[in-house]
């Protein structure tokens, strides 16, 4: 089974980095042939290239909800992602749940069977910069572990 | 009474965008503006780092054409380096730079644009989005992906297996094309260009159907401004700059690309973070001017390619002076330019010189100011660096295609709001005309963060006291 992990963010950013730092911290750790981890700042559709071909895939991104707390970990599944964050209403943008859709409905065969997304809550971004805020610098390790967990469920 | 009607966020364009429009006492449109959400302090981000990075950070800050920034950057550094690069290492930046606009304009082509084409304007957006395509034209669909997926392979080729590049340096490439994947970019390049053809005769039959929806649709008036070779010919790496008027005249033409400022300045207005690029001579705002697909074919005489060049010379007959004025009309100049590009992927490859070792040369020489200048898939794309006798940046300038595109694209916004509403009255399916006006320029907004989040089409109706009086939703 091949495996991708996958960090979303752009390190220049501040909190928008998260999903990239989180990727450097696992390509680090994780020396495994059939797990490639890697990092990107793409929107969407760019996105479905480089999952195709996969069996599983794992990405981590930022996320901003209303109401949730900055440094908050969220473990989603695209079903849930369609429902809670892509509305309803409107399915004429291209975000990474409808990037999914289409990849399911035009490339079936060769979309992963699994896809999990790790969020983290952060803060609107205002400017470049390369620091993080404390609370979301705190969620790496925690993600970093999660996302290990997930990957090698035969050590539990 | 005074009011104000906002659009937020501008969908299917790729970053975010809000437009407001402000009607006078009678309830027509006064003004209509395109306010872009930029994110700041990317010049303080930028001082102190070696040029030699600034390939690499560039190439980060935008998600939509990394290679774009990646190249304008490395060319900026070769300029600062003084050096000319190998015969290969200007055929490989020029490959990479093929790739990314033949994958560009696909994305845009197919998976944004095409659904109001094939669906028509009016017809309901549950349908008229990119599943609707794939759930009744799943081959038309499908050739969108395969053309990405080429140009993707291309990048990842020559970009060391990264999503982002790392194939630029000053002074040259960092890494050479092996055989084999010369190889596999031949095997695929003729099926490719046959699905180019495909795309072009799409929207070519389209405008041809809708020359009249065309021709009135956000149509204005403008300068243009794109690179040309030495025989005139469309040029997307390197050339001269060449700026006609919308009769065509030609105003500047062989003006070297490091002398941009000596034809280009730009306006700053207090609602609007980015700025206004217009024409020197002709002032503000009279100077305005187009780039990208259409203000690339509309300052040429031509395409290097044949199939290409053939559409080029279709596609001039349907303007005055071989000027083509309607916005709609992006999308087929698009089009011929993602034929071209790929016509000159075929070309490039077919040479072996493009797999030869010598891709770098080094200088010890710093000069204090280098520029950059492109055609990215949006259009001209500039990078100017200033740096101290180390290397280190001291000042940066950058002029983005959609910078040069702002004032064509509150024009395009403030013509369809002209033509919707009347008498205080908003007619049916202004939203989604706004969009598809925006869309035309395939405006990148992306230097907000992509952070997961809701994207909903929302117009508010606000009281001159700024009191939101209606709220529209898609």
């Amino acid at each position: 089974m091949r495996t991708l992990v996958l960090g979303i963010g752009n390190p220049f950013l501040g909190d928008d980095g998260i999903g990239f730092s989180i990727a450097q911290e696992l390509a680090r750790v994780v020396k495994d042939e059939n797990i490639d981890v890697k990092d990107a700042n793409l929107p969407g559709l760019n996105l479905l290239e480089l999952i195709i071909g996969y069996d599983r895939v794992i990405i981590i991104d930022a996320i901003m909800t209303d109401d949730g707390e900055v440094g908050e970990i969220y473990r989603l599944k695209p079903e849930s992602f369609v429902k809670t964050v892509h509305p309803a209403s409107s399915a004429h943008d291209v975000n990474l749940a409808t990037a999914i859709e289409i990849g399911k409905k035009s490339l079936a065969e060769q979309m992963p069977a699994d896809i999990i997304v790790f969020a983290v809550e952060i803060q609107e971004v205002a400017e470049f910069t390369d620091e993080m805020t404390r609370k979301v610098k705190e969620a790496i390790p925690r993600v970093v572990n999660l996302v290990l967990e997930e990957i090698s469920p035969s050590e539990e | 009474m005074t009011r104000k009607i906002i659009i937020e966020p501008v969908t299917r364009i790729e970053g975010h965008g809000k437009v407001t429009i402000h009607l006078d006492d009678k309830g027509n449109v006064d003004k209509a503006r395109l306010h872009v959400t930029q994110v700041r302090g990317f010049e303080k981000f930028c001082e102190g780092r070696l040029f030699w990075e600034m390939p690499l950070i560039t190439a980060r800050i935008c998600g939509i054409c990394p290679v774009s920034h990646h190249l304008a950057s490395a060319k900026a550094g070769d300029a600062i380096l003084g050096v000319e690069l190998t015969p290969t290492a200007e055929m490989l930046r020029r490959l990479i730079h093929m790739a990314q606009l033949v994958q560009s304009h696909a994305l845009h082509f197919f998976h944004l644009a095409s659904p109001d084409f094939l669906f028509g304007m009016d017809a309901d957006p549950a349908k008229r989005n990119i599943m609707g395509v794939i759930a009744e034209m799943p081959e038309i669909a499908k050739k969108g992906v395969k053309i990405r997926a080429f140009g993707q392979k291309i990048i990842e080729a020559l970009g060391d297996k990264r999503v982002h590049p790392n194939a630029a340096v000053p002074g040259g490439m960092a890494k050479a094309l092996s055989l084999d994947k010369r190889g596999e970019i031949l095997n695929q390049v003729d099926d490719i260009i046959a699905d180019c053809q495909f795309a072009v005769d799409l929207i070519k039959d389209y405008c041809l159907q809708h020359s009249e929806e065309a021709a009135s649709f956000a149509s204005f008036r403008t300068g243009y401004l794109g690179l040309v070779d030495t025989d005139g010919n469309v040029e997307y790496y390197d050339g001269t700059l060449r700026l006609k008027d919308s009769k065509g005249i030609t105003l500047e033409d062989n003006v070297a690309s490091k002398n941009y400022l000596s034809i280009i300045e730009e306006a700053v207005e207090d609602w609007s973070y980015l700025k206004f690029p217009y024409y020197k001579r002709m002032g503000y705002p009279a100077g305005i001017y187009r780039v990208g697909p259409l203000g690339r074919l509309n300052v040429a005489d031509g395409c290097d390619t044949p199939l290409a060049n053939k559409e080029f010379q279709n596609f001039k007959s349907l303007g005055s002076e071989g000027i083509v004025q309607p916005s709609l009309y992006y999308h087929y100049a698009r089009m011929i330019e993602m034929l071209n590009t790929a016509e000159k992927i075929k070309q490039l490859v077919q040479d072996e010189l493009i797999c030869s070792q010598e891709i770098w040369v080094n200088s010890a020489k710093i000069n204090r100011e280098g520029i950059g200048v492109i055609e990215a898939p949006r259009g001209t794309l500039v990078h100017h660096y200033w740096v101290d006798a180390s290397g280190k940046i001291e000042k940066v300038n950058l002029i983005v295609a959609t910078g040069h595109n702002n004032s064509a694209m509150n024009r395009a916004v403030y013509e369809v709001a002209r033509e919707f509403i009347k008498d205080g009255k908003v007619t049916e399916g202004i939203l989604n005309r706004v969009e598809v006006a925006i869309r035309c320029y395939d405006p990148c907004l992306s230097c907000s963060t992509h952070a997961l989040g809701q994207m909903l089409l929302e117009v508010a109706i606000c009281e001159p006291d700024g009191n939101v009086q209606q709220v529209l939703r898609s």
